[in-house]
């Protein structure tokens, strides 16, 4: 059997054309953010070795991760697990429980309390600096 | 050869898994990020986290999340990679660093978790 490396057309316009609906940007998103979220893992289980090293090492690295630039990006983070989480759900609604008659209305729910969940997270997470930016006006 | 790098088996048992871990994951996850990256109060030095991986729950979760979290990214990687025609060397070496490099970080992971 002969093997085609690359389609006739070219890899990428392949990948381009499954963006034509709201369900392919729906499923490229999901393939993009558990990519990103794998690749996150790894680096999580390999930062927390250091508890092994005693607490010293650990609570150096631990101070670097403790800073305004890394909070912001674990609240990037958690743009991607919560769309993952709130997609996958869509998923296993459509896959086994008939999803796929609604699965248009399911997205906009994945979306809307998506983004309100990250905004949710960002007060949460910022609450003290959010607090002590007005706390003049009190 | 063929039956692991995706031209025969049906899969199934990969995707049932998939939506079960999934499942699960939804929670743990949720929870994880709720308590230790929301909530800098939780406790981030050295003594706050001995303290919570003396504790069986705490130690189960992580061994939990660190086992079927690596199995849902690993096993979604490769339904990535197996949606795209590869020669079989290619294919069997990206199924390879895979398998590998999830059993490395699972024992790593693992390890740090029962050192206490």
């Amino acid at each position: 059997m002969a093997y085609q490396a690359k389609p006739p057309e070219g890899w990428l316009r392949t990948n381009l054309k499954y963006t034509k609906d709201r369900g392919s940007v729906a499923w490229v998103l999901h393939r993009i953010t558990g990519l990103g979220l794998t690749a996150y893992i790894y680096v999580h289980i390999y930062a927390l070795t250091s508890l092994t090293q005693g607490p010293q090492a650990f609570d150096n690295e631990m101070k670097l991760f403790q800073t305004p630039v890394f909070h912001v990006l674990e609240w990037l983070l958690f743009s991607l697990v919560v769309y993952h989480s709130l997609n996958g759900v869509r998923i296993v609604i459509v896959d086994w429980a008939n999803g796929a008659a609604y699965h248009k209305k399911l997205l906009a729910v994945v979306y809307g309390l998506g983004v309100v969940l990250f905004i949710g997270m960002g007060i949460l997470m910022f609450r003290e600096p959010i607090a002590n930016m007005f706390a003049s006006l009190r | 050869m063929y039956k692991h790098t995706g031209s025969r088996g049906s899969g199934a048992p990969g995707w049932v898994l998939q939506r079960i871990t999934g499942i699960l994951l939804f929670v743990v996850v949720l929870t994880h990020f709720f308590v230790m990256h929301a909530n800098p109060a939780s406790g981030h030095t050295y003594a706050a986290v001995l303290a919570r991986m003396h504790d069986p729950f705490w130690k189960m979760f992580d061994l939990t999340f660190i086992t079927v979290g690596l199995w849902h990214g690993l096993n979604g990687t490769w339904g990535v990679f197996r949606d795209y025609k590869m020669k079989p060397a290619v294919s069997l070496t990206i199924y390879g660093v895979i398998i590998l490099s999830g059993i490395a970080f699972w024992v790593l992971g693992v390890n740090t978790i029962l050192s206490f």
